[in-house]
Order: structure tokens, then C-alpha cells, then sequence
């Protein structure tokens, strides 16, 4: 496996990068949940996109200092967070569990945090951080009356009450409806051109894809790739995909589709034909024209190994 | 050093809230009510000899059955209620020393067990103990002072205790029956070793409530109280300073 490090954003000698983890790993008893991971994180928002059970979770838990790394070094802001309270000034932390002080209202909520972070007289920035998140009609309700977007978008407004330098959010888009999701998204972006480092976690490659200027892929506890969207993305495309076609007769496309040199296997199957071919967006065109040339009438034309799973699975491959 | 403890107030207040939140709070309060309830009986079935019933009931109800109750009720539940419903990682991911949050759980937990217990004991002997003179006034004294430092000790323990053991309520249930209850009666060697036997030391300052006075010196008990209370906040502290979220598979 082939891991891609690409410089992070604002990533100069003279300044430490905000989150920097080297041959990182965690393990609990036999079971591996993170692996000899290594990367470096400056300003901007980072995607960290894997299945479930990929260590995230872990990864993130290890980030806010609430699990020490088994092996390897793992540094917030130049600092190791685990059993250094003093780097949750620079903090904000929304964790993927849904609980909450049910009995506290929004605001008291907000407040709580704001307290605990030393900040005196935070009237203003308490509503400042509902405002955000677009909770104000609701701040005095209780959290247990929310919705499970209202909950989270309350999770992250308690996170960012302190303005921190990072902000780290497992699964922050859960729950939430489009509109919402949305405008969390527009908050992620700002806070990363006000030049805060900030990392999500999400096995959706689509919210990744609208957010996120980086890209983590974690699989099996292991750093599968890791860089710029766009270069993970095109890999992702790229791969050799398979796809089952049925049509008026299956023979006579295979033929004419094994001359062209993107499809690099033909098989001939009962009622169907699977092919291999190493460019998705180009055979779209090519089944179009060679079904055309060879008069033959297509049924069916579906991508057999479209799940994210099998995506994660060709990035470990590689 | 003065930022940090002025968070305290706050850790108190979040914490009674969600103790009260819990229905087990409620049935600790109906528990709590019966030495009253007994007290106001005897008053009226044998009002020459209630002060005597009263110090009994003492005794066998309230510091034996109601206060280790109370305390590990309340003394697990403060960072058990945390644990329980997810919220720890709220109050752990903060710039705050881990032993202000001790410090504001512990104040939270005696708090709350001080105001069960003694509320309990003190209007018990409003009616049972003030009718019969000064001795009924420093029997009384002496039933608050028991209770004070019973809560104290008790909640010391069973902090550190929910942050070693998921098991903590059961544990110290078992611990507070068997060990306090029944072998401390029994074995006058373990006296050194039993919060019950703290109290009764520091009840006999006030007023001597059994006919035998307690095992320890009043002094003794205190110092010994002193320093459990000490070993286990310093536990406690420990712990928390090295908590680490249970593993899971992501």
C-alpha cells in the first residue's frame, strides 16, 4: 500500500502543524483500531472519510486526548493532548455520541461550556456561537426536547463558544436535514478561512466531498491515502471498475467493446456480460457508441462494485 | 489557580441537577422521611421514652441504613450519572486541573447527602430529642456530627470508587451492608477501618448516644477520617487524570 502525504495548508517550518500524529497506532488487547498512521494538519477542513469500523473514532479520541496512543507520537498545537487539560483552550470537541445535559436549555448549554472554558461575562459569545448554529428560536429550550440535528448543531455551538485553533467533530453531519447540513457545512468553511484547523469524520463520501479540501481514508485502522480531494477523488474514479451489462446480444458487444483499450476484460456470462474497464467516465461514452456500431440494444448497464466499501477496499489494495 | 476553582460552582450546580434528575434520588427521599415518620410515632405512642427510641433508631436506621445509602447513591452518581449518559466528555474536555472536578463532585455529592441525612436526623430529633432538655439537644448535636462526617468519609470513598468500576453502586452497597454494617458490629478490631465507627467516634464529642462510648476517641476519628478522605480525593484525582474512553470497534 502506497500512503500519499501531500504538505498541509499553511504547513511552513516555522510553525508546528495544528494536529501531527507520526507512526500512530492504538490497540486494545489483540484487536488493532488504529495503525502506524502518520499525517500533518494545518488551517483548513479535513475530511477524515472511512467505513464504520475503520478507527475514526479512535483516531479522533486520540486527537482530544482522551485515549493515549498505544504506539508513536500524536501532537495538538505542538502538544501532547493526553493528560494536558490545558490544550482544550485550544480545543473544540463535538463527539459522535448523541447524549447531552437533557435538563439544560440551549443556552444554558452554551453557557456550561463557555464557564468551563475560564471565559468570563460570556453573555455575547454564548449567543454569538446559537447564532451560527442557527438555534436561537430554541436556546431556551432543553436539550431534551431537540431534535437530533437541533442536539448536534447545540454539540457544536458548545464547541466553538471558545473560538478554538482546532476543532475536531466525529460524524457531525448525522441527524441533520439538508438545509441544516448545508449551513454546518458553510460554518466548517468559514472557520477554516479565518485559519482554523478543523477535522471531520464521515463515512459519506459526498459530505466529505462538499466540505473538505483534504482528504484522510482510513480503513482497517490504516491510513489507506491522504491529500488533496480532487487527487484521492480522481483515484477513487479512476479504479478499475466492473460493470454488468445485459442487451439484445451480449456476443456481439463483447466483441466490439474488447478492441477499445479502456476495457481490459470481457466476460460472458449467463444473460449478462461483465466488464472491466479502468476509466468509469470514459466507458459511459464508449458503451454508448460501440452498442450504436454493432446495432445491438441495451437492456441494463449497472456498476457492480459502486459500494464505498469496495472503494475503501481498492485504496488498501493499491 | 483562582480560574480554575471558580469553575467549581459550576461543576456543583450541573451535578445536583443531574442527580435530582434521577427517580432513584426520589425513593431516597421517601427512605429518608421514615426515621421522621418513626420519630413522630414514638412521640405519640410513648412520649416518656422517645428520646431513648429516637438514638436507637439513629443508630439502626439512619447511620446504618439511610446515610451509606445516601452517600453511595450520590457519591457513585457524580460521575456515574456522567458515565452513564455520555456527558463526561463535555466537562473532561476542558482547560481545567482534574482535581477541580474532584473537588466540585465531591462538593456536589456530600452536599447533596448532607441535606438528606442531616435534614433527616435533625427533624427527627426536633421532635423526639429538643422536648427532653439539653441532653436531647447535644443527642441531636451529636447525630449531625455523626452524619457530617459519615457523608464526607463515605462520598471520599465511593468517588474514586465509580471511577475505578462501572460496578461502583453494587460494590459499595455490598461494602456498606456487609463491611460497615455487619463485621464492624462484630469485629472490634476493624474498628480503625470503619467510617461508621468515624461517626460514632465523633458523635461521642457531642454527646454519648450508646450506653457504651464509641470505639474511637473522638480525636482518633477524626484524624482517621482525615486521612481516608485524603487517600481517596488523591485516588480520585489519580484516576481521572488518566481516563480513557472504553475502546470500540471505530
Amino acid at each position: 500500500m502506497t500512503v500519499q502525504t501531500l504538505p498541509a495548508p499553511n504547513d511552513s517550518p516555522l510553525d508546528a502543524p495544528a494536529i501531527e500524529l507520526i507512526n500512530a497506532a492504538r490497540w486494545y488487547g489483540n484487536v488493532v483500531a488504529v495503525n502506524d498512521v502518520s499525517f500533518s494538519l494545518g488551517a483548513g477542513v479535513t475530511g477524515l472519510l472511512g467505513p464504520n469500523g475503520a478507527g475514526k473514532t479512535t483516531l479522533l479520541h486520540m486527537l482530544a486526548g482522551f485515549l493515549a496512543p498505544s504506539a508513536g507520537i500524536v501532537r495538538v498545537l505542538g502538544r501532547s493532548p493526553h493528560g494536558d487539560p490545558s490544550v482544550y483552550r485550544q480545543i473544540g470537541l463535538v463527539p459522535e455520541r448523541e447524549s447531552v445535559y437533557s435538563f439544560l436549555s440551549g443556552y444554558e448549554y452554551v453557557r456550561f461550556n463557555a464557564r468551563l472554558q475560564g471565559m468570563k461575562n460570556a453573555d455575547s459569545a454564548v449567543r454569538a456561537a446559537i447564532a451560527r448554529v442557527g438555534l436561537e428560536d430554541a436556546a431556551d429550550r432543553a436539550l431534551g426536547t431537540y431534535s437530533k440535528g437541533m442536539r448536534q448543531r447545540a454539540k457544536v455551538a458548545g464547541a466553538l463558544v471558545h473560538d478554538p485553533q482546532v476543532l475536531l467533530l466525529d460524524e457531525p453531519f448525522n441527524g441533520m436535514d439538508p438545509r441544516q447540513r448545508m449551513a454546518m457545512m458553510d460554518l466548517l468553511g468559514e472557520m477554516a478561512n479565518a485559519g482554523r484547523t478543523i477535522l471531520f469524520s464521515s463515512h459519506i463520501l459526498e459530505e466529505v466531498e462538499r466540505v473538505a479540501t483534504e482528504i484522510l481514508v482510513l480503513v482497517a485502522g490504516r491510513l489507506a491515502a491522504s491529500g488533496d480531494f480532487r487527487a484521492i477523488r480522481a483515484l477513487m474514479t479512476d479504479r478499475p471498475h466492473t460493470i454488468t451489462i445485459r442487451s439484445s446480444d451480449d456476443r456481439k458487444l463483447a466483441t466490439t467493446l474488447i478492441s477499445d483499450p479502456a476495457v481490459f476484460a470481457v466476460e460472458l456470462r449467463q444473460n449478462a456480460l461483465s466488464v472491466q474497464t479502468s476509466h468509469l467516465s470514459a466507458f459511459r461514452r464508449i458503451i454508448a457508441t460501440a452498442s450504436k456500431s454493432a446495432g445491438v440494444r441495451l437492456k441494463e448497464v449497472e456498476p457492480a462494485d459502486e459500494s464505498l466499501e469496495s472503494v475503501f477496499d481498492y485504496l488498501v489494495r493499491r | 489557580m483562582a480560574a480554575s476553582l471558580s469553575v467549581i460552582p459550576e461543576i456543583i450546580r450541573i451535578t445536583v441537577r443531574q442527580l435530582l434528575g434521577r427517580r432513584r434520588t426520589l425513593l431516597l427521599l421517601l427512605l429518608a422521611a421514615l426515621p421522621v415518620l418513626l420519630a413522630f410515632i414514638f412521640q405519640l405512642a410513648v412520649p416518656a421514652n422517645a428520646d431513648k427510641y429516637a438514638n436507637v433508631v439513629f443508630d439502626t436506621v439512619s447511620l446504618s441504613v439511610i446515610l451509606p445509602l445516601a452517600a453511595v447513591l450520590f457519591g457513585t452518581g457524580a460521575f456515574g450519572a456522567e458515565n452513564d449518559e455520555g456527558t463526561i466528555l463535555y466537562l473532561l474536555a476542558k482547560p481545567i486541573p482534574r482535581w477541580v472536578i474532584v473537588a466540585g463532585k465531591t462538593f456536589a455529592a456530600v452536599g447533596m447527602t448532607v441535606a438528606m441525612t442531616v435534614g433527616a436526623v435533625l427533624l427527627a430529633g426536633l421532635v423526639d430529642l429538643f422536648p427532653s432538655g439539653p441532653d436531647g439537644i447535644a443527642a441531636t448535636e451529636a447525630q449531625v456530627a455523626a452524619m457530617v462526617v459519615g457523608s464526607v468519609c463515605y462520598v471520599a470513598l465511593f468517588i474514586p470508587m465509580s471511577l475505578l468500576t462501572r460496578r461502583a453502586l453494587v460494590i459499595g452497597i455490598g461494602y456498606a451492608l456487609v463491611w460497615e454494617v455487619t463485621l464492624s458490629s462484630l469485629l472490634p478490631g476493624i474498628a480503625n477501618l470503619s467510617i461508621r465507627q468515624y461517626a460514632l467516634g465523633v458523635a461521642d464529642w457531642f454527646f454519648q448516644i450508646h450506653k457504651e462510648p464509641a470505639r474511637l476517641s473522638s480525636t482518633t476519628a477524626v484524624i482517621l477520617a482525615g486521612v481516608l478522605v485524603a487517600v481517596a480525593l488523591v485516588l480520585a484525582n489519580w484516576r481521572l487524570s488518566r481516563f480513557e474512553l472504553p475502546g470500540g470497534s471505530d
